[in-house]
């Protein structure tokens, strides 16, 4: 019973029937959207969304039934492992050096040659040949005859083990990393620090850029500047960004995002007066900055900032969305605290207000830009602490270079059998190896060539 | 020369070369054939130089790695496919799988040349800025290309047994030595796309996103890809499948291979939407 469960466990049909259903259910996870609000799964599929998320098809790769599918692969590939292992490894280490000059000669490159020595000098002649091309040489004298076995790179029957190790470290990291991994992210607010969760250290915002290509619109790079703060003191600064992270303790700090709060844009108004003298002054401020302008002793006060401005049937302003649909300013105009204009200007239509006040009507607020360029707010920082990672390196390095010894460190092994007759040995071969016969037969044939040389 | 020159004298000389094999393959059947063979692979190489002048051209004005975009990479994947060509012809003699594979080549060359591509330099986002672009990619997409020649050698298996099995003459190339050159390819293709697509892929992933695998439609559809890689390698070496049913796993494994590239990008959203 035991047995049968085993056999069937380390089969290669079981490995070969579960790589295709593991592709076909993989193939549907990607047409389905994952892990998306129940909602948009009903508005897409309608009927049919309760079934795919009672299947868990909606989180296909977390869902424990796909999660079965590849540990019964892992366990697949850990009996097939090795079952097939330990024979190998008597291959190795204990070969059981027979051989038949019939079997012999059946394989493709072998070949039969009668040599005018003596058993014994011909056996040291094969020796000879062997290590002259590497090969490590075993012997066995049997009944009146000696067997002799050369053989180089036997790490290339390891090949395709060494793969499955890989892999396995590679599982063995990936269920580390879901267990045990743990991410958060920091909103971080310029020149305020904010503790790391779980990791006892604290990290600030020093500054946060953004760098513009030329031309002013594509985002070159966002840099952080950070520093690591252990109990009160500064430990460490560094600049992050995408793709260069700052690891401090097991955790690693990435650049994810940025938060631009629209609503603080820097804004840029210009105040008109009609009334001789005629005069007209741009100037740039953030909602809640009032300004004085010069020699007129007016202030000018950007109150509210709405990016597309809306106003509803109760008369309440509020912006529809972050974009720059309708940007409005709500301003005042004011001399020694007497309001002169009050109310809303729009930045697309400059001829048009919402503004009351009539002492000052000869004088005009007018929307103008909204100023490119500036820098965003928040930094989005994602901490993440993973202890599966190193496990992962290793068994990518174990994958890769199980790869290159299965592919290209393919073992060779050449079986001699010599029968002494009197003074006389014949002396048969046979080169074995499954991989790159092209190199082994020209090998053979050299070998081969230096032993007839010696007759 | 501008890129697009460059580009251009690539695309003519692969055109010379695939008039050359078309010649070898069905009309030239005299003495010298071997001479005419020799004419296709040179063409085909003066094709691969301009074409090289052309992506280093390219690299050189735009400041970063030639293939960021789809016009890009296809152009890249066309080198590479060719340059994957030349390698294998020059180690088994395959002049016969020419025609097929400059027809291969010029598709993937018109398919990027063509208006649907946008051709401008555009700068760089800040999450593709790093070295691991240049190796992620290029030796992803050198794998691909050994995969096409496994593909095209496959494609010429199925129809040199099929003519074997009505007993007719093999010509030329055998269809027990084309399985075999098939399964060199996938031998040098599939650890390249093991590296390149995943191994480097979740280096660069841990580096940039935090995390070295995100179920990402991309790596799905990789995992996929090597899935079946590793299926044919299984059937192949372990249970001594060969000839058609391994021909028919290494074409699949090269459709799915493409679909990776570029289907995942047109049709299924996800984090490796930058082309």
């Amino acid at each position: 019973m035991i047995q049968s469960i085993l056999r069937f466990l380390s089969s290669v049909k079981l490995a070969i029937t579960l790589i295709i259903i593991i592709v076909v259910v993989s193939v549907l996870g990607t047409l389905i959207p994952q892990e998306r609000s129940v909602g948009e799964y009903y508005g897409r599929y309608g009927g049919l969304a309760t079934l795919l998320m009672r299947l868990q098809l909606t989180n296909l790769y977390h869902s424990a039934w796909y999660i079965a599918l590849l540990a019964l692969l892992t366990l697949n590939t850990v009996t097939c492992t090795l079952t097939r292992l330990s024979p190998k490894l008597r291959k190795t280490f204990r070969p059981r050096l027979e051989a038949e000059a019939k079997t012999l000669l059946a394989v493709k490159d072998s070949g039969s040659l009668k040599m005018n020595s003596n058993l014994e000098v011909t056996a040291a002649a094969v020796r000879q040949a062997l290590a002259g091309r590497r090969y490590k040489a075993r012997q066995r004298a049997e009944g009146g005859g000696i067997i002799i076995f050369g053989r180089k790179k036997v790490l290339g029957w390891f090949g395709s083990d060494i793969v499955h190790l890989g892999l396995l470290v590679i599982l063995a990291g990936t269920l580390i990393s879901s267990l045990t991994g743990f991410r958060a992210f920091l909103k971080l607010e310029k020149g305020k620090a904010q503790a790391v969760p779980r990791a006892g250290f604290e990290v600030r915002l020093d500054r946060f850029d953004t760098d513009y290509y030329p031309d002013r619109h594509n985002v070159k790079d966002w840099k952080s500047r950070l520093t690591v703060i252990e109990a009160g003191r500064d430990v460490r600064s560094e600049v992050i960004e995408v793709n260069r992270p700052l690891a401090h303790r097991g955790f690693v700090l990435y650049q994810s995002s940025y938060v631009q709060e629209i609503k603080s844009s820097l804004l840029v108004l210009e105040v008109l007066s009609s009334a001789p003298p005629e005069r007209a002054q741009t100037v740039s401020l953030r909602p809640g900055q009032s300004v004085a302008l010069d020699k007129t002793g007016l202030t000018l006060s950007l109150l509210r900032f709405e990016p597309n401005f809306v106003r509803d049937n109760g008369g309440l302003i509020s912006s529809r969305s972050e974009e720059l649909n309708n940007p409005a300013a709500q301003v005042t105009l004011s001399r020694a605290g007497e309001n002169l204009v009050s109310g809303w200007v729009f930045a697309r239509f400059p001829e048009f207000s919402m503004t009351h006040g009539s002492k000052a009507s000869d004088t005009k607020v007018i929307f103008r830009d909204i100023q490119p360029g500036i820098s965003p707010d928040f930094s989005i920082i994602e901490a993440a602490q993973d202890k599966g990672v190193p496990l992962i390196w290793v068994g990518c390095g174990l994958l890769m270079a199980g790869l290159c010894i299965a592919f290209y460190w393919p073992t060779r092994e050449v079986r001699f059998l010599l029968e002494g007759k009197k003074d006389k040995t014949v002396v048969t071969a046979a080169a074995l190896g499954s991989k790159n016969r092209e190199a082994l037969s020209s090998e053979f044939i050299g070998l081969w060539k230096a032993l007839k040389d010696q007759t | 020369m501008s890129e697009t020159t460059l580009f251009k004298v690539a695309l003519a000389l692969y055109a010379c070369a695939l008039a050359i094999y078309l010649i070898y393959q069905f009309i030239y059947q005299f003495r010298g054939k071997e001479k005419l063979g020799l004419a296709g692979w040179s063409a085909a190489l003066l094709g691969l130089l301009s074409h090289t002048a052309a992506l280093i051209h390219r690299t050189v004005a735009s400041g970063h790695a030639p293939f960021t975009n789809m016009y890009e990479s296809l152009s890249f994947l066309a080198w590479a496919c060719l340059a994957a060509y030349l390698v294998i012809d020059r180690a088994f003699k395959i002049p016969r799988a020419g025609f097929l594979f400059l027809i291969v080549v010029l598709a993937l060359m018109l398919l990027a040349n063509s208006p649907l591509m946008p051709k401008e330099i555009t700068p760089l986002v800040p999450a593709l800025q790093s070295y691991w672009l240049w190796l992620h990619v290029s030796i992803t997409l050198l794998g691909e290309a050994f995969f096409a020649v496994a593909f095209i050698t496959s494609l010429m298996y199925l129809a040199a047994a099929s003519r074997e099995k009505k007993g007719g003459q093999p010509s030329g190339l055998s269809a027990e030595k084309l399985d075999a050159i098939s399964y060199r390819c996938v031998a040098v293709g599939f650890p390249l796309f093991t590296l390149g697509g995943l191994v480097l892929g979740m280096v660069w992933a841990y580096k940039a996103w935090g995390t070295y695998w995100s179920w990402d439609p991309k790596e799905v559809w990789s995992l996929i890809t090597w899935f079946i890689f590793a299926l044919y390698l299984h059937t192949r070496l372990v249970m001594g499948w060969k000839g058609k049913r391994s021909a028919v796993i290494v074409i699949i494994g090269f459709l799915l291979a493409l679909f990776t590239y570029f289907g995942v990008n047109y049709l299924l959203a996800g984090l490796h939407s930058y082309a």
